[in-house]
């Protein structure tokens, strides 16, 4: 088939190309704790949410409908990103060392101005004088909006893999 | 050294211990050791009354949920019947668990290994070829294990794994006088939003207990970033010993609560003018529990030996939205020397508004729990200490930790005559007679003594000893 009968192929490629570009310029921003340019790509109707993961007999996927980690608009992540900057914010003094790796990137639908798009998420994480790491694991359901050249977030669902968590707290943005 | 030297030189180290708490000392090295770890699961986890879980958890019969004490896993679970059991999940034949999830509902637990089943009161319902293979093998002394205790009070169900000892409302005593506060407030009391939060943390037990046992003196120091932010008002989290609030340290019969509020004002913690009006209750409360109730801002507290609260009004997830109240309940479960397990759960009256309930678990996440605003800043300082009490200095250096305040030489700490509440009411939050309370009973409990040996010693002040 020719180039030019691909057009729609060629389309979705180049949708996916950005996108995965600013999930990676994304997770860049977050792993330097650049928190305040990382929250300039939240939409101001953002719902950010990372739900309680359930651990059940038949079902591999189950996430409770009431319990969660973060429900977040975006007055409460403000917030939670201002509080950063305070010099007694102890759980991130000094940061956590973190690298996300977004991988299995794939467009669910999308339109001239919005992308659904989930993806998987690994974050390595160290902290303080130690050799100890853990990791968090995620499966993350994203709706991005077109601004300007970018993306701005308005929809982030995180679907972690842990039921029991293996850190001190969550003191970083998934 | 012989293994019998070993456990006299322990022996005396406790005596030691507990000599130093009447100065207001106890031994960093306490806080990370192994032969102390052992000893606490078999004196005090397996003597104690612990928490298990609310009832409005498992609200169907069939409902259950995995839970633990120390070291042992239960299925606390309501049966057909509607009974709450807490059963041990080990097969009787050969020992597997016959529980395989975290939540859920069944009538039946059947184990994987030989297909035995049992129905959800515990009660041995199946044995594959029993006529052939087991045939004089008695159906009825081969249930799942009940646990030997287990008992509720509003809602909150405690179980203890000792076949004797104080009930658990003798254990409580007269602590449910405020804990009566929280539960019976709103009519139709509170329920647990959602499931429990659950997270392990590189930390010694000891160091959660001490914080929720009349810690006020950390909050805004710990916490400063939320004071900076104005997600918590001054009076909730602003510094100890300031401001206009009334504020109270109790100590009622080996529990402790820390309470601010305001003097003849109606603040019942925040909440909203509808829920006071709508549902807050006088029936189950006495005038003078209403009063502690109309008059309070916020409460932190714990109930020997692992279970702790916080009742916080004036707070927020945003500093652009209105303030309110949240409700949160935990346990810690020591799972080593240097690390534990946080369970939190979030709570709210039970006949609220579904909005109003949910804001009330917003407030607890942004504020409590792995992600909480507040809670995110404790435990790497609870880690810390665990981490600096491993080593060999702490004990070839006798290193003492400072819990004099409030000791008649450091302050001038008196009690409040006129307080209507029992125990001991502290007419300022400067003290720290509720940790050495708490380490005064962890002392008898691992001495083998009745943990009652250490109440009613009112070690705070020494006039009255």
């Amino acid at each position: 088939m020719k180039l030019s009968e691909r057009e729609d192929e060629i389309e979705e490629l180049l949708v996916e190309r950005e996108v995965r570009q600013f999930l990676n310029y994304e997770a860049e921003l977050l792993d330097s704790r650049k928190l305040h340019e990382w929250f300039d790509h939240i939409a101001d109707d953002i719902s950010y949410r990372m739900p309680r993961r359930l651990m059940r007999e038949n079902t591999a996927e189950s996430f409770s409908e009431k319990g969660y980690y973060f429900n977040e608009d975006y007055g409460s992540l403000e917030a939670r990103v201002k509080r950063f900057d305070s010099e007694y914010a102890w759980a991130e003094r000094p940061p956590t060392r973190t690298e996300r790796y977004v991988t299995n990137v794939v467009i669910q639908e999308y339109d001239e101005e919005t992308v659904k798009v989930t993806d998987n998420l690994l974050i390595y994480l160290s902290r303080g004088d130690s050799e100890e790491h853990t990791f968090y694991s995620a499966k993350r359901h994203d709706t991005l909006r077109r601004r300007d050249d970018s993306f701005e977030i308005v929809e982030r669902d995180i679907r972690l893999n842990q039921t029991v968590l293996s850190t001190d707290n969550v003191s970083i943005f998934l | 050294m012989a293994a019998d030297d070993n456990h006299s030189v322990l022996e005396q180290d406790l005596q030691d211990a507990r000599d130093a708490l009447d100065e207001g000392h106890f031994p960093l090295d306490f806080f990370n050791n192994d032969e102390l770890h052992e000893l606490e699961k078999e004196r005090i986890f397996a003597q104690s009354w612990v928490f298990i879980g609310h009832e409005s958890e498992i609200p169907e019969p069939g409902d259950y949920a995995r839970r633990y004490i120390g070291d042992d896993t239960f299925i606390f679970v309501r049966s057909e019947s509607g009974e709450i059991n807490l059963l041990f999940d080990s097969c009787r034949h050969r020992g597997a668990k016959v529980c395989r999830a975290e939540q859920g509902n069944t009538s039946h637990f059947r184990c994987p290994y030989h297909g035995w089943t049992y129905k959800n009161d515990g009660e041995a319902a199946g044995m594959p070829q029993k006529s052939k293979a087991f045939k004089e093998l008695d159906r009825e002394d081969h249930g799942l294990v009940h646990v030997p205790r287990l008992e509720t009070y509003e809602g909150l169900v405690f179980a203890s794994i000792a076949e004797e000892g104080p009930t658990l409302d003798e254990w409580l005593g007269d602590f449910k006088w405020y804990f009566d506060i929280h539960m019976k407030l709103p009519e139709g009391g509170m329920e647990v939003i959602g499931e429990p939060h659950r997270w392990v943390i590189d930390a010694n037990w000891k160091t959660i207990a001490d914080n929720f046992n009349g810690d006020s003196y950390h909050t805004a120091w710990a916490h400063g970033s939320v004071l900076d932010l104005e997600l918590g008002g001054e009076e909730t989290v602003g510094h100890a010993g300031t401001g206009d609030s009334m504020d109270r340290h109790i100590h009622c019969d080996g529990h402790t609560t820390s309470m601010r509020g305001f003097e003849g004002e109606d603040v019942f913690m925040t909440y909203p003018d509808e829920i006071v009006e709508d549902l807050f209750t006088k029936e189950g409360l006495s005038e003078e529990q209403w009063q502690v109730a109309r008059q309070a801002l916020s409460f932190t507290g714990g109930i020997f030996p692992n279970f702790g609260f916080l009742h916080f009004g004036d707070t927020t997830d945003d500093p652009n939205k209105d303030v309110a109240p949240f409700f949160t309940i935990r346990k810690w479960r020591p799972v080593g020397p240097n690390q534990m397990e946080l369970w939190s759960w979030g709570l709210a009256p039970k006949n609220a508004p579904q909005e109003f309930k949910d804001r009330m678990y917003k407030i607890y996440t942004s504020n409590f729990g792995p992600t909480g605003n507040f809670e995110q800043d404790d435990a790497p300082i609870w880690k810390g200490i665990t981490d600096m009490a491993k080593g060999q200095f702490p004990k070839s250096q006798n290193l003492q930790l400072n819990y004099q305040m409030g000791l008649d030489w450091m302050s001038d700490m008196s009690l409040d005559e006129e307080w209507d509440g029992p125990g001991f009411a502290y007419s300022e939050n400067l003290e720290e007679g509720g940790m050495r309370l708490f380490h005064e009973q962890w002392y008898e409990m691992l001495a083998g003594n009745a943990r009652e040996d250490a109440l009613g010693t009112s070690m705070n002040i020494r006039e009255e000893q």
